[in-house]
This record gives C-alpha cells, structure tokens and sequence, in this order.
C-alpha cells in the first residue's frame, strides 16, 4: 500500500530517455529539408507534403520528446515504476521511428503500401505507449499532474486511432463520408488533448519547481483538464453528428489555454529565482507564440481563411517546439549529471559544463530567427526556405548539445574515479 | 496537516537558495554567504526533523524500514554533500561553480520535495491519522 514511487530504481537508464531525445535532430533535419525544398506545398493546408511535414514534426520532433520525457517523467510523477524500461523504449522508439518514416514517404511519394505499414507500426508503438504507462497513473495518490498526463495519454490514444483509420484510407484512396469528421477529431485530440494538456500538466510541476514561482491557481489546476476533456468529448461528438455551432468547443479550448499562457507568463515575471536562464526564454517565446496560435485560430474561425488557419497551427507548432526546447537544455545535463553521480563518480561535471550556456543561447537565438521567418513565409514562400534553413542549422546544434553530452557522460565513465556505493537497495 | 507543515518549510528553504542564489548574481558575495549559510543550515534541519522524529514515527507505525523513508534519506545523503560542495565553491570564490552545482542541486532538491509532497506526506498523514496535529508540534519543538 505505502511502498509507491519513491525508489531510484524507478528512474530509468539514461539511454531510455536519451533514445528519444538523439532522435528529435534527425526528425528535425528530415522536416527542415521539406521547408527548404518545398516552401510553396507546405504552405497549403492539406496537400500531402504539408502533411508529411506536419507529422514529422509533430510525431518526430515534438512526440518524440514527449515519449522520452514521459518515461522519466513517470518515475518521479506517476508514482510507480514503468517494467522493463529499457526493451519497452526499445520496441516503442523502433515502431514508432519506422512507422513515422513510412508515413511521411507514404505523403511525399504518394505509397499506398507505406500508409499500411505506418497505420501498423505507428498505431501499434502508440496503444502499446498508451497501454504501458496509462493503468500506472491509477490506483496511487492522485494529484493534477498525474490527471493531465492520464488525459493527454487518453487523446494520444483516440489520435492515433483516428490516424490509423485514416492512414488506412489513404492507402486504398477511399475516403468515407466522415473522412472531414475523423481529421478535425485527430488533429484536436493531438494539439489540445495530447500536446496541450501535457504541455500544461509539465508546467504545474517544473515552472514552481525550476524558477520558484507562485504555484497555479487551485481553482484552474481543479477544472482545467476537465475542461479540455468535456470540450474535446463533444467535439468530437458534435463532428461525427454534424451538429452546428463546434466552434463554440474551440472557443473553451482557447479560453483554458489562453488562462494558462496568461498564468505562466504572470508567474515567470513574478518568479523568485533571477539568475540568468535560457530556459525562461524559451517559455516567454512560447507563451507568445502560443497567444498568437489562438489569436490567429479564432480569426480563422470567423474568416475561414487558409491563411489564419496556416498561421495558428504553424504558430502552436512553434509554441510546443519552444518549451520542448526549453525543458531539453535543462533536463538533458540534469540526466547526465544525475546519472553519473548516482552511480558514485568522483569527477562528474556540473551541469553548466555538460552543455554550455552560450550554446543554448545559440540555440534560442536561431530557433527564434526560424519561427519568426516561418510566421512571415504568407509573404513569399521563400522565407520558409529560409526558415528551413534555420530550423536545419538549430537541429544540427541540437544534435550537437545532445551527442557531445552523451559522449562526456561515455568518457566520464570510463575515467573517473568511483565511489563505492554502499546504499542498500530498497525493498 | 503534515503535508501542510512541510510543505511549507520546504518553500522556505526555497525561497532562501534563491535569495541567496540572487544576491551572488547581483554580486553581493557577503550578502549571498550569509543567506546561504541561512539555507543550509535550514534545510539540514528539515533533514533532521525527517529523518529523527517524521520517519522514524512511519517507520514505527508501518513497519516498513526499506521502503521510501530510505530511499529519502538516501536522496538526503546526496543533496547534503551538494551542499557542502557549494558551501566550499561559494568560500573559495568560485562563484561559477557554484552556480553550476546549485542549479543540479535545485533540481534534484525539486524532485525530492515533489515526491514527498506528493506521495511521502500524504501518507504519513494517513498512517498518522489524529496524531498528526502533535507530530506538528514536535517538529516546531526541534527549531
């Protein structure tokens, strides 16, 4: 009964989360090469190279970070251990990077036979995801983190479900009559109900956590996840009936996420902690880019133009991109460090060494230059090329960060002295 | 009742490190030594009253020895030499170090709390039940 998530044996090898995070540059470089080649079709909602951009970055690069951070998120949030962290990633990393590949070739070069083979392994690495982690978060002490996480895995689930049945009319070029219906269910369950409760449950711990802020609001912790899920239900509903007025669902969507970048925003202002931290500004850039994706979403709603539509999803892919950023320049030397001291090394470096201040801000900067390129492209898609470009050279210094950390940590553990470690493992 | 009391004590020390923590940035190492010295000594007491009077009375109700209380103290054990290691930075003028290891140190502080407030406190008050109230009032006696 009491003996529930407080064992280090519960925090999983490093290469468990490192897995996922080495594989967000390549994704990154894969959907960059798409905005340099082809700026203008990836502009236009709906055409099959959006769409294979689309996912890359939502399943390559922001997913996957998520995948990865929640089997270290589940060792200190959920409460109780995820079993055989090592082959479960293994499985689900492999799956789950294959199928996406499928995917995104099955888009760009029109193969029936690639929707198939993504529709299996991407669907599968997912349920199988969902199936693992989802009956932990049950049955232990519950707390707003923990429901915002059973939610997000809720709608991974739905999303990817839908994108099965999807992938599957693809592949046959047979498109039912609630085709329309199953794509605007798929992308909200994925945007609000995957990325943006779980985007949201993250906060409630790490901003009071990592910057010493004022906790959020007992009221918006209490309703905001069941707000999210009561809208995104009868949205859902409301499209497979082909009811009017589903706008109004978007517009409490909006409303919560809206009180959250207000909050977040407010309570970084506030924090307590000063010290100079990249990080925050990635949060700030987030948070902005966020209000702009609602702005733009709910111009959308009344114009139904391409371009406010364009501009909204682009703008929340950005949003999701820079807090997953943000969190990465802080929890990828944290592993590194923790992992090495944990295991009783003498000469393990301090997180300001493992990766440099001054290449995080690098990173920001050109992650900055690229979204504000990307967000002008409805000026000329040659500034998406130019975006491209941007993004390619931010995950190329991505993939430099996370390899030249993961090499400090090989080589500290083949030279430093160790500590005996005599601390008898708990029961 | 539990929950609440350490809970609190623990935003305390909190707020301590990052005075301490802002006072080095803005370059005030006279001030930040002292308000360190403040933190540490605050959260080595909030150490001790976990692991002599909060853990011990888990331990004696529950029966369970191994289990989480160990592994907290284990994670004490760690946070305590950080922080002699940051003490030294901070008294030999290494200032960048310092920051270094208080920003693992911070984090790892986080989660500790994280899992104690979440899962550790609300426990105790459970096994505690009526008794909670004059646990309190120990732990407010060691100060």
């Amino acid at each position: 009964m009491f003996n529930q998530g407080l064992s280090l044996d519960q925090a999983p090898p490093i290469s468990v989360v490192l897995r996922f995070f080495l594989s967000v540059p390549f994704f990154g470089v894969l959907f960059s090469l798409l905005l340099i080649v082809y700026p203008a079709d990836v502009l236009i909602p709906n055409h099959p190279t959006s769409l294979s951009a689309m996912h890359l970055f939502f399943l390559g690069i922001i997913s996957m970070s998520m995948i990865g951070s929640l089997f270290q998120m589940q060792s200190v949030l959920g409460g109780k251990p995820i079993l055989s962290p090592l082959g479960n990633s293994l499985i689900i990393h492999l799956f789950f990077s294959v199928g996406l590949i499928a995917l995104a070739g099955a888009f760009l070069f029109h193969l029936s036979a690639a929707f198939t083979i993504a529709a299996v392994l991407l669907g599968s690495s997912l349920i199988y995801l969902v199936r693992l982690i989802l009956p932990l978060l049950f049955g232990g002490v519950t707390h707003d983190t923990l429901r915002g996480m059973r939610l997000a895995l809720l709608s991974l689930l739905l999303t990817a479900v839908f994108g099965a049945v999807m992938a599957n009319s693809f592949a046959n070029e047979s498109f039912e009559a609630l085709h329309e219906a199953i794509r605007t269910a798929h992308y909200s369950l994925a945007l609000a109900g995957w990325i943006g409760a779980l985007v949201i449950a993250v906060a409630f711990q790490v901003v009071e956590m990592f910057y010493v802020t004022m906790a959020y609001g007992n009221w918006y912790k209490r309703n905001v996840f069941r707000t999210i899920a009561l809208s995104l239900i009868l949205k859902t509903l409301w499209l497979f009936l082909a009811l009017p007025y589903i706008w109004v669902f978007d517009l409490f969507l909006a409303a919560v996420l809206l009180g959250f970048g207000v909050t977040t925003v407010v309570r970084l202002r506030n924090r307590k902690r000063r010290v100079s931290d990249i990080s925050i500004e990635f949060w700030y850039a987030g948070m902005g880019l966020l209000f702009a994706s609602l702005l733009s979403h709910i111009v959308y709603l009344y114009t139904a133009s391409a371009l406010y539509e364009t501009t909204a999803l682009l703008s929340f892919a950005l949003f999701s991109l820079s807090i997953i950023l943000g969190m990465m320049v802080k929890i990828v030397p944290f592993l590194v460090w923790f992992h090495l001291s944990s295991q009783g090394y003498l000469q393990t470096p301090i997180m300001s060494n493992i990766i440099p201040a001054k290449q995080n801000k690098r990173l920001f900067v050109l992650f900055g230059i690229s979204s504000v390129l990307a967000l002008l492209s409805f000026l000329t898609p040659v500034l998406l090329s130019l975006s491209g470009i941007g993004f390619f050279a931010t995950f190329a210094l991505l993939a430099y960060n996370l390899i030249g950390a993961l090499r400090l940590y090989r080589h500290t553990k083949t030279t430093s002295p160790r500590m005996s470690m005599d601390f008898s493992s708990p029961s | 009742m539990i929950l609440e009391f350490m809970r609190d004590d623990h935003r305390v020390c909190d707020h301590l490190y990052t005075d301490a923590e802002n006072a080095l940035a803005a370059k005030n190492s006279d001030e930040a030594k002292r308000l360190f010295g403040e933190f540490y000594r605050a959260t080595n007491h909030h150490f001790d009253m976990e692991e002599n009077e909060l853990f011990v009375t888990f331990e004696k109700r529950t029966g369970m020895v191994g289990g989480p209380t160990q592994m907290m103290r284990y994670e004490h054990q760690q946070l305590r030499a950080q922080l002699e290691t940051m003490q030294k930075a901070l008294d030999e003028g290494q200032y960048d170090d310092f920051f270094g290891i208080g920003e693992s140190m911070m984090i790892m502080l986080q989660q500790h709390n994280m899992k104690e407030e979440q899962m550790l406190y609300p426990m105790i008050d459970r096994v505690l039940g009526g008794d909670a109230q004059l646990m309190v009032q120990t732990l407010k006696e060691t100060a």
